[in-house]
């Protein structure tokens, strides 16, 4: 019992730091879920236990719903199938391109991934904007596009995310690729399997662990992107683009109601937790 | 003891002391704001984008308060923040005594919301004593008043809104000039001459959607409401919904769209569209007639954002009418901004009396003359100074006699943000303005409460 | 891997061109990026600039606007990193190599950590600041800062832990050494790759962060280049973009120079890639 609290002491700091900075807040939020707690109005002098009120209250508002879906549809548009996708096709196409391909193109999907986000979203704005770069480069082919940011923006915000994203899905599965042994893929290519099976049927299943791991993190990550969208659209036009962080931003600043926002924080967590029991049900990775 | 324990011992203290460290050093770390001490008083303001005006005139009272109160040093706080993260921002550090400001610079409208969470302190008591209140006539000492009849903010200036018009375009289309519509549908035939013979050139704009926030709801849509029949509100202070004016100013917002006369709903949808029309539009005559404020000019002055040297030969300016001409004949929106004195504020006597270097007679005249606002004492609004500084100023500052404020409630804006996704829909043409007023009597009553709100 | 076979070349030429069109993909909006900050009248618009100019540039290198913010970011964004990887480097060990109950949840706990929005969570936040008298610290936004990077930076670390061989451990154990003696002479230098990856990702995210330090700081003096960038692009999102593309660039080019830097010397990104193995 003593060795593993001694053992565990190099936890403490770490335990500190989240104990402090992000488990007493998110607590506190939680709490104020249930409150009506506000920037100001007489709710701001001192707050009252509603119960789920906030959450009630929620409920009965079609924007609530709409919002739910399109983080949803983001979620599943964006990082489930784009950056997992787009990350194993390149990995894969890694493999059997050349150094210096390998390396420019390599060069090129990080660097969407390490610019600081609000750049990110400025280039992508600047990119799908109406008289961007996007819609010029398909006037030069003849073909007119539609100004994306007004009418298609759920697309618009997807593709930018996935632009956004998918440097890190490409290197996990880089990394997973590189692991898988190649005596096990070149021995059912000498039994006749062709490349869509040797895929299907050993290469993914053996990196389960990390496309399940992938799926999470993106995941996770995704649900609380804001700024791209933010930048991007302001969840508009109207609340077409509004996902819930964006919704939680609106009701807790702009309305000043922090008691809804957090309610909205809440239900953000919920939807990450259904979709992580999904994938560890669905691909049933070993964890240790 | 073995080596194994001395250097657990050693950890576990080590890892204690660095999170005390941090904790301390932050407690120390310069510029960390204590409480305030009588010595000092913090003033908080806004600093955003062009509106540098309140930074400069802060700066001077500063300079002008500290000599003449020895032992007492004045720290701004600019805010660098667009209107709601500004709000924000200042709510945050009202909430905390050692961060609350003890002078803010503070809109009039969340006046009422900010005496109920608190943060504010009367000043009945303070201006009883002083002679140049005598200066403020009653809307402008209303402004700053909160729900309980206390006052809780002293009007640094205000605003009016009309409609500019580009004089040489209306001169090409053959219309007169000066301009003075009587009724809506005066407005509109304009705006339909323009299109007619001007075609490349935008008749008028009337801000609308979510995106442009505020200005859309009271340089907008207000601006038809308050000129129909009805409110936002009715004279008990409930909410009105299912009026007929709401409609037909949804009506207006819908005919300026799906007509064509008017910005396309995406030029209207993007945040910028202020800066273009001011910027860009207005000065290059590509856009006729402009539903704005009075402090449009502030950007074509040299100290603008976009200086424009014969500006005022070429823009004119006329009140927005009532919907049929019915009386007064004019219609006008009112916001302004005031001083306001923070609960927590450890020295209260030196505060008030900052505020009132800050709105003296010479301090006032001085930023309404930078900052394009219409003076709300009687003295700075007759002194020639003021007139002579802008030829606009004379002009919008008699709208005020007019003029309609907002309600000032804590629900404001979720009904502003109904109002916005309303003219939204009509502007899109996604719903007519029966169905848009419709939805918007649902989300009022879900945003305020059904008991707080009538049906006509 | 022989390389002469026709279907092998098929292949590798197929897979290049997949490959240059992805990367024609994701390197497209930054051209704008970098195409407008020379031009002195750019827009939205993918345009040769007419006249390449420095305007844009001498424009926003102020002390004011680049300055002092950006090097308020560099204070920020690195002691963020050290704290968090230090801790990190501490957190991992017992997770990696001793099997406590503690594990998996902490694990799990601390991954779902990393989908909250701040956004809803600040008020708390701030609040917990105004009693710690931290508020408008630039100290205390190192630390926060940090102690929302651990969630990732710990998951990561321990990934990079388990692919030390224990042995060395084991070995070092016989002699006697304590943990924290093995943990500094022969799990760290052997893990020198991943830390760096972790000080990487912590620092660049760190380094785009905006809403943490707009909330906590107070004078205009301490905000980083991320607060004032987004006051920037506010104020003149719809006028000046030569001038915004020209702030981006010199505001993303520490991050990107450092992620670089670390990849050169250390070979590769493929080393984050053993970050997240999971």
């Amino acid at each position: 019992m003593l060795r593993s609290a001694g053992r565990a002491v190099p936890l403490l700091p770490a335990l500190i730091l989240l104990a402090i900075f992000l488990v007493g807040p998110v607590l506190a939020s939680f709490y104020g879920s249930f409150t009506d707690s506000a920037l100001t109005g007489s709710a701001a002098q001192g707050s009252h236990f509603i119960g789920f009120a906030n959450y009630i209250q929620l409920f009965q508002n079609p924007d609530f719903f709409k919002s739910v879906w399109l983080t949803i549809v983001f979620l599943i548009g964006s990082a489930v199938i784009g950056q997992n996708v787009a990350g194993l096709v390149l990995g894969l196409l890694m493999e059997r391109g050349d150094r210096v391909m390998r390396s420019i193109v390599g060069t090129f999907v990080v660097t969407a991934w390490v610019l600081p986000e609000i750049v990110a979203a400025f280039a992508a704005y600047a990119f799908f904007h109406d008289k961007g770069t996007l819609n010029e480069i398909l006037g030069a082919v003849g073909l007119h596009g539609p100004n994306w940011l007004y009418s298609l923006p759920m697309l618009a915000v997807i593709l930018a995310n996935i632009w956004r994203g998918t440097a890190f899905s490409m290197l996990v599965y880089t990394a997973a690729l590189s692991e898988v042994p190649t005596d096990v893929t070149e021995s059912a290519q000498i039994d006749g399997a062709g490349g869509w099976q040797r895929l299907g049927l050993i290469t993914l299943p053996l990196i389960r662990r990390s496309i399940s791991t992938n799926l999470m993190l993106t995941t996770l990550q995704t649900l609380s992107v804001f700024t791209l969208i933010f930048v991007m659209t302001g969840g508009g036009p109207g609340t077409n683009s509004s996902t819930l962080p964006i919704l939680a931003y609106q009701q807790a600043f702009k309305f000043s109601e922090l008691g809804l926002g957090t309610a909205i924080a809440t239900i953000l967590l919920v939807v990450g937790a259904l979709f992580s029991i999904v994938y560890l049900r669905a691909l049933k990775p070993e964890v240790d | 003891m073995t080596q194994g324990s001395i250097m657990k011992r050693f950890a576990t203290a080590a890892a204690l002391g660095i999170a005390a460290a941090l904790v301390l050093a932050g407690c120390s770390a310069p510029g960390s704001t204590g409480s305030s001490s009588s010595g000092t008083i913090k003033v908080a303001y806004q600093k955003f984008g062009n509106f540098t005006q309140m930074d400069t005139q802060m700066k001077e009272v500063k300079k002008q308060f500290e000599a003449a109160n020895k032992g007492v040093k004045v720290q701004l706080i600019p805010i660098q923040a667009a209107e709601n993260d500004y709000y924000t921002k200042l709510a945050l550090m009202n909430k905390a005594a050692s961060t609350a400001p003890d002078v803010l610079y503070e809109d009039t409208f969340l006046i009422k919301a900010d005496a109920d969470a608190g943060y504010l302190a009367p000043l009945d008591g303070y201006v009883k004593d002083w002679s140049d209140w005598s200066q403020f006539p009653d809307n402008a000492r209303q402004a700053g008043q909160g729900d309980d009849g206390k006052l809780y903010g002293v009007s640094l200036g205000t605003d009016t809104r009309g409609l500019w018009y580009n004089k040489d375009l209306f001169a090409k289309a053959g219309l007169p000039v000066p301009w003075e519509p009587k009724t809506w549908d005066d407005v509109l035939s304009a705006a339909r001459t323009i299109k007619a013979k001007l075609p490349g050139v935008t008749p008028l704009n009337v801000y609308s959607g979510k995106p442009n926030g505020e200005a859309s709801t009271m340089q907008g849509f207000e601006m038809l409401l308050y000129g129909t029949q009805d409110q936002l509100t009715d004279d008990s202070g409930k909410w009105v919904a299912g009026s007929k004016g709401f409609t037909d100013a949804l009506g207006f917002v819908k005919t300026v769209y799906q007509d064509k006369l008017g910005p396309t709903p995406q030029q209207a949808l993007d945040t910028n569209i202020g800066n273009l029309i001011s910027g860009q539009w207005l000065p290059k005559g590509k856009l006729a007639i402009d539903l704005d404020g009075s402090w449009q000019s502030q950007n074509w002055l040299p100290s603008g954002a976009a200086p424009w040297p014969d500006w005022d030969k070429t823009m004119g300016w006329t009140a927005m009418p009532t919907q049929t001409g019915q009386a007064p004949g004019s219609v006008s929106m009112s916001g302004g901004w005031t001083l306001a004195l923070g609960s927590k504020s450890k020295n209260k006597p030196a505060a008030w009396n900052f505020i009132k270097l800050a709105l003296n007679k010479e301090n006032s005249l001085n930023f309404d003359i930078i900052g394009t606002q219409i003076p709300v004492r009687d003295d700075v609004a007759a002194d020639p100074k003021y007139s002579e500084s802008n030829p606009s100023n004379a002009f919008f500052a008699g709208l005020v006699k007019n003029t309609h404020f907002r309600p000032a409630t804590s629900d404001y804006p979720k009904v502003s943000n109904a109002i916005q996704v309303a003219m939204e829909s009509v502007m899109t043409g996604q719903q007519t303005p029966d169905k848009a007023a419709k939805a918007y009597d649902d989300a009022l009553k879900q945003a305020v409460g059904a008991d707080h709100v009538v049906t006509k | 891997m022989a390389m002469t076979s026709p279907s092998r070349r098929h292949l590798r030429w197929t897979s290049n061109g997949i490959l240059g069109l992805v990367g024609i993909a994701f390197a497209l909006p930054l051209v704008w990026l970098v195409v407008a900050s020379f031009d002195d009248h750019a827009n939205l618009t993918l345009q040769w600039p007419r006249h390449f100019s420095l305007v844009n540039f001498e424009a926003v290198l102020t002390p004011d606007l680049a300055y002092v913010p950006l090097w308020n970011s560099m204070m920020i964004s690195l002691g963020c990193a050290v704290i968090t990887v230090a801790v990190a480097v501490l957190a991992a060990y017992p997770l990696s190599r001793y099997k406590l109950r503690i594990n998996k949840p902490f694990l799990y706990g601390v991954l779902f950590g990393t989908c909250l929005p701040i956004t809803a969570m600040m008020v708390p936040v701030y609040s917990l600041f105004v009693s710690l008298n931290l508020i408008d610290s630039e100290p205390g936004v190192v630390v926060f800062m940090a102690a929302t990077s651990l969630p990732m930076a710990i998951w990561m670390m321990k990934n990079f832990m388990d692919s030390v061989p224990i042995v060395l451990e084991e070995a070092a154990w016989a002699d006697g050494a304590s943990m924290f003696t093995t943990l500094w002479r022969v799990v760290v230098p052997l893990m020198r790759p991943g830390i760096a990856v972790v000080f990487v990702f912590v620092f660049v995210q760190a380094w785009g962060n905006f809403f943490v330090p707009f909330i906590l700081l107070l004078s205009p003096e301490k905000f980083p280049a991320a607060v004032s960038i987004f006051a920037f692009f506010g104020q003149y999102g719809s006028v000046m973009y030569g001038q915004l593309a020209a702030f981006s660039l010199v505001y993303s080019i520490p991050a990107l120079a450092l992620y670089v830097f670390t990849s050169r010397v250390l070979g590769g990104g493929s080393a984050l890639a053993g970050a997240v193995k999971g």
